[in-house]
Parts: C-alpha cells; sequence; structure tokens
C-alpha cells in the first residue's frame, strides 16, 4: 500500500510540476466554458437541462485531457529508462500501474470537477436561470468522471506500448475518440449491430445521466472496462521486460 | 552472493548469453569487462530481475531471481546505465521516494538518505533540481539511489561513464570503501579503472565468459613474460651478445635510431634483469640512457581476449576450474 501511495503521490507531483498540466487545464476550462455558453445561447427556450449542455460539451474536452495525461505515464519512463530503476526497486507491477493510475486519475478528477461550477455561477450572474436539478447534475458528473476513468485507462495501456508519446497521444485521441463515438457511427451501419453498439455509445450515455435517467449498465461498463485496461497493462508490464 | 549457473538468454534468434555460470562471494569487488554488445548489462539487468533468462538460473544471497524477484531486489542495490532519473524532481525529494519504494520508513528513510548523500557527497546540491545538474552529480545522485537501503549486493552498469577524472577518481574510491559492507559487480569500459578497483576480473565476449581471475593473474597469464626496455650507446653486436648471455634474459631485439639502441629483452617469469643490465653497462661503460620494466596490462589481456583474432575461449587455468568448479 506504502509503495502504491508513494508512487501515486509522485505521479500527481509530477504532473502539477510540469507547466502542460496548467496549459491543459486552462485549455480543458477555456473550450468546456465556450462549449457550456455557446449551448445557454442557442438552447434558450429548447427545454433542454443545464447538466445536458454542460456534460454534453465537456465529455468531448475530456478526450483532449485524457490523451495530454495519460501520453507522458508510461511512454516518459521508457523514453527515460527510468522504468529500468522502478522495477528493480521492490515493487510489484500491479502497484506501479495502480500508482500511476491513481495519481493521473486525481488531477484528472480535480480538473472534470471545476465545470461543474459553470452552472452555478450562470445561476448566480442570470436571476432568470431556473433552479438546478442536483441529481441531474450529479449523473452528469458520475457518468463522466466515469468515461473519462475508462479512457485513462485505455491511454495508460496505449503509453505501455511504445516509447514515442506524440504516437501514445495519437492513438490514445483515435481510441477514445471511438470509444466516444461508437454508437452514433454504428447507428448508421445495419439494425442489428447498431443497437448493440448504441449501448457502448458514451455521448448516449452522458446524455442521459445528465437528464437525471440514472442506469447501472454504462457504471458496469465502464467500471469493468477500466478494470480489464488495468489488468491488460499489469500483463503488458510483465511482458515489456522479456 | 551471486551464483549464476547456465545462463542463457535469447533476444528472438540472437543469442546474446550463451550459458554463462560465475559466482561472486560475498564482500567481492567483481570487475565485469566484455566489448559493446558482449552481454555485460543483459547479465546485470536478469541479475537485478528487470529480465527473465531463457535458460539457467540465478540466485542472489540464495534467492532464486524467478521464484521471488522482489527479495532479491530487496538485496540489490542495482544502478542502470546512463542512471535514468527524474528530472523535475529534487535531489533530496528524488531520494526520498526511492527509500519509500525500498521499504524504508520514517526516521530510518530520513537518516539514510542523509547518510547516502553524504557518502557521496550530495551535499550541496540536496535540494537542485536533478534536471539542472551536471552529469557527476546525476551520477552521484543514482550510486546515493543504489546505496539507501543498505544492499547486501551492488550492481553497477558503467558507474563512471560520462565523468571527469576527477570525479572517476571519487567514485572510485567510494566503491573500494563499499566493499567492507557491500559486494560489489560493477562493469566498466575504463580498464585501468577496473584494474585498480577490482579484486577480481569477468571477461565477457559474445555471451561467453572468456576469463575470470584477478586482474595480476589474468596478465601473468596471457603476458606472462615481462620486457625490459633499454636504451644504450654501445657497438650493437657486443651489446646483443653480452646482454643475451646474462641469466634469465630470453631474447633480445635491437634497433638502432640516431646512435643509440633500443633494446627489448624479454626475461623469464618473474625475474628483474635491470640490475643486471645496468651493471653490465656500468662494466663495459655503455651510456644508458633508459632502463624500465614494462608489464602487460588488463587493457592487452581484454584485447587479446575479446579481439576478432584473439583467442576466443581462452581462459586462466583458475577460471576455468573456478566456473567448472561453479
Amino acid at each position: 500500500m506504502r509503495n502504491f501511495l508513494a508512487i501515486c503521490r509522485r505521479e500527481l507531483a509530477a504532473t502539477f510540476l510540469s507547466p502542460v498540466a496548467y496549459v491543459t487545464m486552462l485549455v480543458f476550462l477555456a473550450l468546456s466554458g465556450l462549449i457550456f455558453w455557446y449551448a445557454v445561447v442557442t438552447g434558450v427556450g429548447t427545454g433542454e437541462p443545464l447538466p445536458t449542455m454542460l456534460f454534453g460539451g465537456v465529455v468531448f474536452c475530456v478526450t483532449i485531457l485524457v490523451t495530454v495525461v495519460s501520453m507522458r505515464l508510461f511512454a516518459e519512463e521508457i523514453r527515460l529508462g527510468s522504468l529500468e530503476a522502478l522495477m528493480t526497486a521492490p515493487v510489484t507491477e500491479s502497484q506501479v500501474v495502480a500508482g500511476k493510475y491513481a495519481g493521473a486519475f486525481l488531477f484528472l478528477l480535480l480538473t472534470v470537477t471545476l465545470p461543474v461550477g459553470f452552472p452555478f455561477i450562470l445561476r448566480a450572474m442570470s436571476p432568470g436561470v431556473a433552479s438546478l436539478d442536483y441529481g441531474a447534475l450529479l449523473g452528469g458528473y458520475l457518468i463522466t468522471v466515469l468515461f473519462a476513468a475508462f479512457a485513462l485507462a485505455t491511454g495508460l495501456l496505449i503509453s505501455l506500448l511504445t516509447r514515442n508519446q506524440i504516437v501514445a497521444a495519437i492513438a490514445c485521441f483515435c481510441v477514445v475518440w471511438l470509444a466516444l463515438l461508437l454508437g452514433n457511427v454504428a447507428a448508421m451501419a445495419a439494425p442489428g449491430p447498431a443497437e448493440v453498439a448504441r449501448y457502448l455509445s458514451a455521448v448516449d450515455h452522458v446524455l442521459a445521466f445528465s437528464r437525471g435517467s440514472v442506469d447501472t449498465r454504462p457504471i458496469a461498463l465502464y467500471l469493468s472496462g477500466t478494470a480489464f485496461m488495468l489488468f491488460a497493462a499489469v500483463r503488458v508490464l510483465e511482458a515489456l521486460r522479456r | 552472493m551471486i551464483e549464476a549457473t547456465h545462463l542463457t538468454k535469447r533476444y528472438g534468434r540472437i543469442l546474446a548469453l550463451d550459458n554463462v555460470t560465475f559466482r561472486v562471494q560475498r564482500g567481492e569487488i567483481v570487475g565485469f569487462l566484455g566489448p559493446n554488445g558482449a552481454g555485460k548489462t543483459t547479465t546485470m539487468r536478469i541479475i537485478s530481475t528487470y529480465l527473465p533468462a531463457t535458460g539457467g538460473t540465478v540466485r542472489v544471497c540464495g534467492v532464486d531471481v524467478l521464484d521471488d524477484p522482489l527479495a532479491v531486489r530487496r538485496h540489490i542495490g542495482y544502478m542502470p546505465e546512463n542512471v535514468p532519473l527524474y528530472p523535475e524532481m529534487r535531489v533530496r525529494e528524488y531520494l526520498r521516494y526511492r527509500g519509500t519504494l525500498k521499504g524504508l520508513r520514517g526516521r530510518r528513510l530520513r537518516a539514510r538518505v542523509e547518510e547516502a548523500m553524504a557518502a557521496c557527497d550530495l551535499g550541496d546540491v540536496r535540494r537542485r533540481v536533478i534536471g539542472r545538474l551536471s552529469k557527476g552529480y546525476a551520477q552521484r545522485v543514482g550510486l546515493a539511489d543504489a546505496l539507501l537501503h543498505e544492499p547486501d549486493v551492488l550492481i553497477m552498469d558503467e558507474p563512471t561513464l560520462g565523468l571527469d577524472p576527477n570525479q572517476q577518481r571519487r567514485v572510485r574510491d567510494l566503491i573500494r570503501s563499499l566493499a567492507r559492507r557491500h559486494t560489489v559487480l560493477l562493469s566498466s569500459h575504463i580498464l585501468s579503472e577496473v584494474e585498480q578497483t577490482c579484486e577480481r576480473v569477468l571477461i565477457i565476449d559474445k555471451g561467453r565468459v572468456v576469463a575470470s581471475d584477478t586482474p595480476q593473474r589474468l596478465v601473468s597469464f596471457l603476458r606472462g613474460e615481462p620486457h625490459v626496455r633499454m636504451e644504450i650507446q654501445g657497438p650493437a653486436d657486443a651489446v646483443v651478445e653480452k646482454v643475451m648471455a646474462l641469466p634469465h634474459v630470453r631474447n633480445v631485439a635491437c634497433e638502432t635510431k640516431g646512435g643509440w639502441q633500443h633494446l627489448t629483452c624479454r626475461c623469464a617469469r618473474g625475474a628483474d634483469v635491470r640490475p643486471a643490465l645496468f651493471a653490465l653497462a656500468a662494466a663495459e661503460q655503455w651510456t644508458v640512457r633508459e632502463l624500465r620494466l614494462e608489464q602487460s596490462n588488463l587493457e592487452d589481456v581484454f584485447a587479446e581476449l575479446t579481439s576478432e583474432q584473439g583467442g576466443e575461449g581462452v581462459a586462466s587455468p583458475d577460471a576455468a576450474g573456478r566456473e567448472a568448479a561453479a
């Protein structure tokens, strides 16, 4: 447990010591704020709830955030050679993967939490805005965080497969967008596969949750998907040293 | 302390290690020599549990590296080649992090970090960001990291790579001082350094151990007969004839340059013919400009054992016996 905490703390510190983290955070906030503002301006009178307007945009910005955070996780260690030093200390592969993931996830969690304040700021600035549906806000936040957790685990696995951060970033970005839009793309295909693929559509999940329609299936999907990706990462890390 | 038996490692179709067997005893400082690509780093990585061997076994402090790699890592302080560090961390912060991973806690962690920094002369840079350190300091941070948990075995891959001569000497002194408490296996390309630092040398070439003995014995085995070089002024024929007549002189080569005879005398092993040569020159009233004994060094041994034309598979009788016993 102490090794896990030490690795997690180092990962978090490394993220905050890098200017990339602050720039990413700023870009993420600016982009999600802009999308939210645009959704509010164009959505007046449509009856669309504020959480849907917020998280419908935030989930797209999460793809950029996850790409930037995950690309350096292992690719940098492999490039610097520090993986050798790390894996010859008395730590297990699981502790290394879990520690690195947890450190990156905490940064992600903090960054994804910040836009939750947007609807409150909007209400404070415009007394005409109806009261907020806290349940829908919480639901939207929950599914966005779960999707981000799954995407981060996917990015971590990809960063283990290459020593080049740019390759890791591009591959991660493509895979996460595929996961995000898989259902929508498949919907254009034959009705049978489209129906199955719709269950996997992250956009649909976020929109449904942020309307207050909480379903346990997507929660199970992202939790099991995250666990699978981390398990695969542990196996890849073991295989990497053969 | 370290027992490698019939160690084999394949990278696809490339055979990196071919039936390597050696043993390192407690408290020994062993130098691991070999040309680039000979298998030194692969062997060190297998011992440090970073890589699994394709065949054979390695035991460190009695523990098999495959059976219990975590226990082996607790016994080992490993300093990889090029010392990979986290450039954004500060020296003390990095050592505290590494100490935590190595199982040190609380007061003991603080004390060990301070001791390791003192041993490696890092006091001045404890708060410096690693990315801004010179190569020498970074190397010493890597060494301090390897020493942190007071391991029984220290494995260092090119510990003085990229250091200036003063820094090399300091690191060498430090390694020598560690021998009392640790078993040290180090690789280096600087042969004079290995000769000065190590009690025993393992020479590896094309994945096979080709020699294992003390530097002195290796040198005497491969180039057993010392040479005496002499520059003397006298008639060439008489000089050669009278020098050849001296006891223990086996062979004399003479070359005349600018009125001086440049003699190279090959002598019997263990014999020093310099006093006799000097007495001869004095008696014959020949002027002597130079008289010196030349011993082969480890560099000659290394070249002979690892060059393409060199004695492939040549090992001192002691080495052969020792490895067979192991």
